[in-house]
């Protein structure tokens, strides 16, 4: 009369197994659901019941009750369907004890006895306890990613009804055909022109260093952006398979191949809440946009109209890698290390603010800028503005450098900073600048002139070492870095709050 | 009397609509203006404020023979400065880096030669020909005079607080609005005619094709008061205005000789050595490829062939030198030594 079948359910970007025993008592019929579930996973009721009904299996006229332990743990989603119909069909006698040993369940049932796949599979059966794992056809490319159970695909709730029982062999399903390969990312040589902002590009993916892109409307920025992907390295094994499990978790698609070994590219629009952003939100603290683009690139554009408080939430896991997602029911740490790319006007007129040019009063100029904090802006290693290109580059015959050649420079970049030990030199600590970065006489009278002038800041002075590391990096040399390097990273750094062009007077 | 006077001499289209043609209407916008305004308490507040209503011995001379006189002037500073030769510098808000720098040297050159700057106090052209001026008259150079379209007691902008402050302290603050009038909009255009009133010659520094300035310029002709304009790039919206004028006519002005010239007050001799060190090699190329206009890193890769390396190198030499000034992403060049 009772009978205990494991599954899982959601938190963040983890599985957490659940037991679902059913009880099965003589008294007045009914089906209970207690053990936390939420309003998705308490109608499992109703879709178990008529589901095992279309598949002309018995609905007992009985108390039934179903526990989901650990009954503190929060359950959501309609993933327990599955494992639940099979718990009551064990509990009535209908399938043997034995049968089900060693078995995991996971899938939704439909009011006609099919089975429906769930999102966030490749965390969920990563917390499936036992050898075989029993789920939707539809998941079973994502399950086998895990690689730790026998997986058996199911279509329909009778199958396994009969397959338990020992009536028929588990089913087989054909394998999808393999899916035609995903294009490959945009290319940089479609970029015309520009040079300095291709050259942004390739430094903050070399370094990991975050970018700002400051231009008129139709300047190329979100292009740019679009092909930042492109030049990055393919994640690591460790970081596909964090970046795959995200992904499933959030119930986005995975690519043709199964597995996210291309850096992402997420690109929110800026009405995005802060919820959607940072994660959390639902019971089961759906990872955000930002642990989304982990091991890759979190575009916003027009920053300056995205919410205040969703920039400002920006700050922590920009420094941390992680977001912390704190809420009354649970709190945890989502994965949140991404390369924060972010695009605005200089001002509204369209003229980028040149001087004499454009029409924008003080006021305008003066709302404009406040949209940004000064700690925000203050993040962002490279600021380059992005000018509408020439008639002649954009009809002329040659395009700029593909982004192979550039990606090889990168990599070859990336394995310098690696040898430091960190990831990339955005992540190096200030405290080891002098010995990794020492400076030649002329660069550090540079930024010393720059310093006294006041164009640079002590916080500033930091970052532009760091940037010009990554320009000796990618230009191969060692020994102390030049002026040339070092007015390089000055050059890319212009002040966006200096849009302000009267304010010379 | 005076109110009555006042009324028949609102030539401004945009005054006669707010405050109507007649004395009495005119009297009842005036309480209005009024109206929550602790008069009492200002005038105590402003006891350095001196009132001169027309007519009066203290009414300063330039004015009392004008078209269009002010009925009431409200000042503060010394009033002396109106004696010697005046000669207004106005200009756009919005201006370039070159613009600011001609009105910074012609202000302080201007002052440096005994004439008296007058201008608008505003962002941009004005308060560059100010400051030129203010430098100018520590060294005995004759003190400015500001000409505000608001109460002497509301500072506007409020950026040039400091600028303000000076200007009542070495020379002359100058305004038609009572004490606690805030800046409205109409009160721009009848502050220009007070400050084309007041100068001997109007030179535009640079203005687009329409605005404030050629409001001012419009005024100084119905007043026979010269008008001077400094030529700019024929592509500059800046200098749109500027270069019209002198296509009809203006005097242009190169540097503040052409200006003494035009008022009749010789120009004192005096060497200009610019203490800059040459720009040399690279550099060289960079500045001549940047020119007079506002252009980006990206442009002068263009221009000069050079990659981003030598060229930020020599950008950042040529600012640290102060051949080049920076607004954002704009590279301009500097054209006189920093003062």
């Amino acid at each position: 009369m009772l009978a205990i079948i494991p599954s899982a359910t959601l938190l963040g970007v983890d599985g957490r197994a659940v037991s679902v025993e059913v009880h099965i008592s003589n008294g007045l019929p009914g089906f209970t659901v207690v053990g936390l579930p939420d309003a998705s996973c308490r109608e499992a009721r109703d879709r178990v019941r008529a589901a095992l009904l279309s598949s002309s299996l018995p609905w007992p006229l009985k108390r039934i009750t179903v526990n989901l332990a650990p009954s503190g743990l929060r359950k959501v989603g309609s993933g327990l369907d599955l494992a639940i119909a099979v718990g009551v069909l064990v509990a009535l006698g209908e399938v043997p004890e034995e049968a089900v040993r060693g078995l995991a369940f996971l899938g939704e049932l439909g009011l006609d006895g099919s089975v429906h796949p769930v999102p966030g599979t490749v965390p969920l059966v990563d917390a499936l306890p036992g050898d075989v794992a029993v789920l939707p056809a539809a998941c079973a490319g994502e399950a086998r990613l895990v690689g730790r159970h026998l997986v058996r695909p199911i279509v329909r709730l009778s199958e396994v009804a009969f397959a338990l029982q020992g009536k028929a062999s588990w089913p087989i399903h054909p394998e999808p055909p393999p899916a035609p390969p995903a294009p490959p990312p945009p290319d940089l040589a479609d970029v015309r022109g520009q040079p300095v902002a291709r050259r942004a590009i390739e430094v903050a993916a070399a370094g990991g260093h975050h970018l700002l892109l400051v231009g008129p409307p139709g300047a190329g920025k979100t292009m740019l952006a679009q092909r930042l992907p492109g030049v990055l390295p393919r994640l690591e094994p460790a970081e596909a398979r964090l970046a795959t499990r995200i992904h499933s978790a959030a119930g986005v698609a995975l690519p043709p191949g199964g597995i996210v070994d291309r850096p992402p590219f997420r690109a929110p629009h800026h009405s995005s809440s802060m919820v959607s952003l940072i994660g959390g939100g639902t019971a089961s603290m759906r990872p955000g946009e930002l642990s989304l683009s982990t091991g890759g690139v979190l575009f916003l554009d027009e920053l300056g109209e995205f919410l205040p408080s969703a920039l400002d939430a920006l700050r922590q896991p920009l420094e941390e890698g992680s977001v912390r997602v704190a809420r009354a029911r649970a709190s945890l740490t989502l994965p949140a290390r991404f390369l924060l790319v972010a695009a605005m006007n200089p001002c509204p007129c369209g003229e980028a603010g040149r001087p004499g040019a454009c029409r924008c009063t003080e006021a305008h100029r003066a709302r404009y800028r406040r949209r940004l904090s000064g700690p925000l802006l203050d993040r962002f290693d490279l600021r380059v503005d992005v000018h509408r290109p020439d008639v002649d580059e954009l009809l002329g015959g040659t395009g700029g450098e593909p982004s192979a050649v550039v990606a090889a420079r990168v990599a070859a970049a990336r394995a310098r900073a690696v040898r430091r030990g960190v990831g990339c030199n955005a992540d190096l600590p200030p405290g080891r600048l002098d010995a990794e970065a020492p400076m030649s006489g002329g660069a550090r009278a540079m930024l010393e002139t720059s310093l006294r002038q006041g164009r640079l800041s002590a916080r500033g002075l930091a970052r532009v070492r760091r940037v010009a590391l990554t320009f000796a990096d990618l230009a191969g040399l060692d020994g102390p870095l030049r002026a040339e390097e070092v007015g390089q990273a000055l050059a890319l750094r212009f002040d966006p709050v200096g849009l302000d062009a009267a304010a010379v007077a | 009397m005076v109110v009555g006077r006042l009324g028949r001499v609102l030539g401004h289209p945009g005054l006669v609509q707010r405050m109507g043609p007649d004395p009495a209407s005119l009297a009842r916008a005036w309480k209005v203006a009024a109206v929550g305004t602790d008069v009492a308490a200002r005038w105590v507040a402003h006891a350095a404020v001196t009132v001169a209503a027309r007519g009066a011995a203290n009414y300063p001379e330039p004015l009392a023979t004008d078209l269009e006189p002010p009925a009431v002037v409200f000042q503060l500073g010394s009033t002396t400065v109106l004696d010697r030769p005046r000669v207004a510098v106005v200009g756009t808000r919005r201006c370039t880096r070159y613009g600011h720098d001609v009105a910074v040297e012609l202000g302080h050159d201007l002052a440096a030669a005994g004439v008296a700057v007058v201008s608008g106090l505003a962002l941009g052209i004005d308060g560059a020909a100010h400051r030129g001026a203010l430098e100018a008259g520590g060294g005995g150079g004759a003190p400015p005079v500001g000409v505000v379209a608001s109460g002497l007691d509301v500072v506007y902008p409020r950026r040039h607080r400091d600028l303000w402050q000076q200007v009542a302290a070495t020379g002359l603050l100058l305004s038609e609005c009572p004490l606690g009038s805030s800046p409205e909009g109409w009160r721009f255009p009848a502050r220009n005619r007070v400050i084309a009133a007041l100068a001997d010659a109007v030179v535009v520094v640079e203005s687009p094709g329409k605005g404030g300035s050629m409001y001012t310029v419009e005024q100084a002709l119905r007043r026979d008061v010269p008008v001077l304009a400094v030529p700019g790039p024929v592509r500059s919206p800046a200098s749109a205005g500027t270069n019209h004028l002198i296509s009809e006519g203006a005097v242009l002005v190169r540097d503040a000789t052409d200006v003494l010239i035009a008022i009749g007050v010789t120009p004192p001799r005096r060497p200009r050595t610019d203490p800059r060190p040459t720009a040399t090699g690279e550099a060289r190329t960079v500045l001549e490829a940047l020119g007079w206009e506002p252009a980006t890193l990206d442009q002068l890769i263009a221009r000069t062939g050079l990659a981003l390396g030598p060229l930020s190198v020599a950008v950042a030499g040529l600012e640290a030198d102060g051949w080049i000034s920076r607004s954002g992403p704009w590279l301009e060049r500097i054209s006189g030594p920093a003062r």
